[in-house]
């Protein structure tokens, strides 16, 4: 990803102050990102990364969709805060689209604009701490602690077996942040 | 006083307590009750559109007035007929939003507004569907329409200078159009509501009213407590909960604790704004205790997720209050540093002194509330004024300023901040022994209640219409931005541009707690009437 320095624009979509003062906070002297190279930029043309927060309200929605354009490739997103995430409370709300990405939906449909890398950071507001932890995630410096692998105990029901399935299925669906969740049945207890 | 103007109205009385009246008024004596009450020294604080044709009254509009001089709020109910009700901003100009947003999102139509213009819904949203109408489901989302922007004509030698929707010196988007001639500003025009979420549409739909408390902390992330506080307070109006004492001292002291935190963030982001950055990094430097303080006391940093109707859900303990005192010995040290610093410094004073100037005659007019109010010597206070938690039994100053500049609401916050530290610890050492959450009660049907507290910027209503059962027939919700904005293009008229960013901030705007409500219009403030705005030059 980005070696060097990360620039980041803020982009907030509708967001309800709490994930933005976050943002704030992890550039003051307890946190102090700055030392690994980050910076809040003004303009999205500057701009590496994009803090993503909020569900995307509909009057939003247009800007939103500019201001993402004119950050240049190649960039990534982190999406900052459930709502960002997956439009949090309010995801099925009339005013609101719902998340980044209903947002990728709309500019892959409608612009033909291939979603970027994004980093998913749930929490409301995410601590600082997690955030640091995305950005570091971003500069190659730690992994990603969340596996794509869900562990269940063995079961005889055959029917059961299938209910499990049926609740996986769905798991996949609505969480969609995570994507190509795979089951095992071998305890979990392999590291 | 006021009843008297009521019964000389021929208003029914519908409720007569110590906390409101409420009262249903002809059509034909509406606008009279409404300016005999605004001139006997009530300020309209807001108006309510309902739907109520499932209890067989039609659409319904409930305005709000607060009465200092009776310690009450005074609601009129003005029942429309025909879809119509006379409108009151020709007498009251702060109803005018109030009454847009009723039109925009009930379809009740005001005879003789001025401006009946679109407020709140985007402008791609199609004509004649109405979100808080019973039959409209939360998660509808009608497809858009076409949209043409109203045509701006230039005025010769006026520049028009754009802050926003994405500006370095705003964290939300909004946008400010400043119009300049030379570096002076002549006018400006503000477009709001990009942070409209269709909250109370799911909290009447979806929610339950031991849940409404958690969507309504998500209103605002600085100031989620006070919000989450006045929906419990109209609930327990609404249904005459009786809340045990030792919730009322815990919620008292998040409150305060709350203050400290906003107000340090405010603190910060003006140095930042006056070019003083070290300002801003030792005050978020100190700020950063608080938070730990919240995460000590509720087990989140932002968004407490503390009350229930009727108390709250975890104790404080004597460990806790140890640990709070024994942090606040060390930061009320750090913060009256870095604040006399401050205040002693010349460059920044001459930077605030004499900028942005509301004489107390227009802020009553507006109706502004908060420091802003407290800094042009309106001796406002919701604690005070409508006693609320454990605030009637404390001790604390409310300081007034008269001068109405940007220093005076920075002097009016610097000592707020320091009879937050004395409230908290007065309450903590008073803390009385007790339950903490009273689960003992049913929910009237169709009650309606008021919630008021003193946010860090200001008065904050909460409105509610109970359901029966465990659901809310209507809800809400006002913050105190939506009075503030008006003041800020009278603020601006005659500054320079350079000062227009610390100006906008001196009210501590927080648009998101405005936005799925309404804010009240300035003479000068309009949205999408850039035409009529450009005419009144």
């Amino acid at each position: 990803m980005f070696e060097k320095s990360l620039w980041v624009f803020h982009l907030n979509s509708g967001s309800c102050n709490g994930c933005d003062i976050e943002i704030l906070n992890i550039f003051a002297p307890k946190q102090d990102v700055e030392r690994f190279g980050i910076k809040l930029v003004g303009s999205p043309r500057h701009a590496d990364a994009i803090a993503f927060t909020g569900p995307v309200t509909r009057e939003c929605l247009p800007k939103v969709i500019e201001a993402f354009k004119a950050v240049p490739e190649p960039k990534i997103v982190l999406a900052i805060g459930s709502c960002a995430c997956g439009g949090g409370i309010w995801y099925d709300t009339y005013a609101v689209i719902g998340g980044v990405k209903e947002l990728y939906k709309i500019l892959k449909e409608e612009y033909g604009i291939e979603p970027p890398t994004t980093i998913y950071i749930p929490g409301c507001p995410p601590k600082p701490e997690a955030i640091i932890y995305a950005v570091a995630m971003a500069r190659g410096l730690v992994k990603q602690k969340q596996k794509r692998e869900i562990y269940i105990e063995e079961l005889d029901e055959k029917t059961e077996r299938d209910i499990v399935e049926i609740l996986f299925g769905e798991a996949k669906e609505t969480r969609h942040f995570v994507p190509n969740i795979t089951v095992k049945t071998d305890g979990g207890e392999d590291e | 006083m006021i009843i008297e103007i009521l019964k000389g109205n021929d208003a029914k009385i519908l409720r007569h307590d110590e906390k409101v009246i409420l009262a249903l008024v002809p059509n034909d004596k509406l606008r009279t009750t409404a300016e005999l009450l605004f001139k006997a020294g009530c300020y309209y604080a807001t108006g309510v559109g309902v739907d109520e044709r499932l209890l067989g009254v039609g659409f319904s509009m409930y305005h709000i007035f607060n009465c200092e001089s009776e310690k009450r709020y005074v609601i009129l109910k003005a029942v429309a007929s025909n879809l119509k009700i006379p409108s009151i901003t020709p007498v009251i100009s702060g109803a005018n939003w109030a009454e847009r947003e009723a039109m925009d999102m009930i379809g009740i139509l005001f005879d003789e507004h001025p401006e009946p213009l679109r407020l709140i819904l985007p402008d791609d949203w199609p004509e004649g569907i109405y979100p808080l109408r019973k039959e409209f489901h939360y998660n509808e989302r009608p497809p858009k329409v076409e949209f043409k922007p109203p045509k701006r004509e230039k005025k010769p030698g006026i520049m028009e200078v754009p802050v926003g929707p994405y500006h370095p010196t705003l964290h939300e988007p909004e946008v400010f159009e400043l119009h300049v001639k030379g570096e002076e500003i002549v006018g400006a025009v503000y477009r709001g509501f990009h942070v409209h979420r269709g909250m109370e549409k799911l909290a009447e739909e979806r929610m339950t009213i031991n849940q409404i408390p958690f969507l309504a902390e998500r209103i605002c992330g600085i100031c989620g407590y006070t919000h989450n506080c006045a929906y419990a307070q109209a609930v327990e109006d609404a249904a005459k909960i009786e809340v045990p004492e030792r919730a009322l001292y815990i919620r008292t002291i998040l409150l305060e604790l709350e203050r400290l935190h906003s107000h340090l963030l405010w603190f910060g982001v003006a140095f930042h704004l006056l070019g003083f950055d070290s300002g801003f990094m030792h005050t978020w430097r100190i700020r950063e205790a608080f938070m730990d303080l919240a995460e000590l006391l509720t087990g989140n940093r932002k968004t407490y997720g503390m009350n229930l109707i009727g108390g709250v859900r975890r104790d404080i303990d004597e460990e806790k209050k140890k640990k709070v005192l024994e942090i606040f010995e060390k930061t009320k040290k750090e913060t009256k540093e870095v604040l006399d610093n401050a205040v002693g410094m010349k460059e920044l004073i001459s930077r605030m002194k004499g900028i942005g100037i509301l004489p107390k005659k227009e802020g009553r007019e507006i109706g502004v509330v908060g420091p802003v109010a407290r800094a042009s010597g309106i001796d406002t206070d919701v604690r005070r004024d409508h006693p609320y938690a454990a605030y009637g039994d404390l001790d604390f100053k409310v300081p007034v300023y008269k001068e109405g500049d940007v220093l005076a609401r920075f002097l009016v916050r610097y000592e707020e901040t320091f009879e937050s530290f004395w409230i908290i610890e007065q309450a903590l050492d008073q803390l009385p022994p007790g339950d903490i959450l009273n689960e003992d009660y049913e929910l009237p049907e169709y009650a309606v209640g008021i919630g008021a507290t003193e946010a860090p910027r200001g008065e904050d209503v909460h409105f509610v219409i109970t359901e029966g059962g465990n659901k809310v027939y209507r809800w809400r919700p006002r913050a105190p931005t939506y009075n503030n904005l008006p003041a800020v293009p009278i603020m601006l008229m005659g500054e320079k541009l350079a000062d227009a960013p610390i100006i906008i901030a001196s009210i501590d705007p927080c648009f998101s707690c405005t936005d799925h409500m309404v804010i009240v219009d300035g003479e000068k403030v309009c949205r999408c009437s850039l035409d009529d705005y450009l005419g009144r030059l």
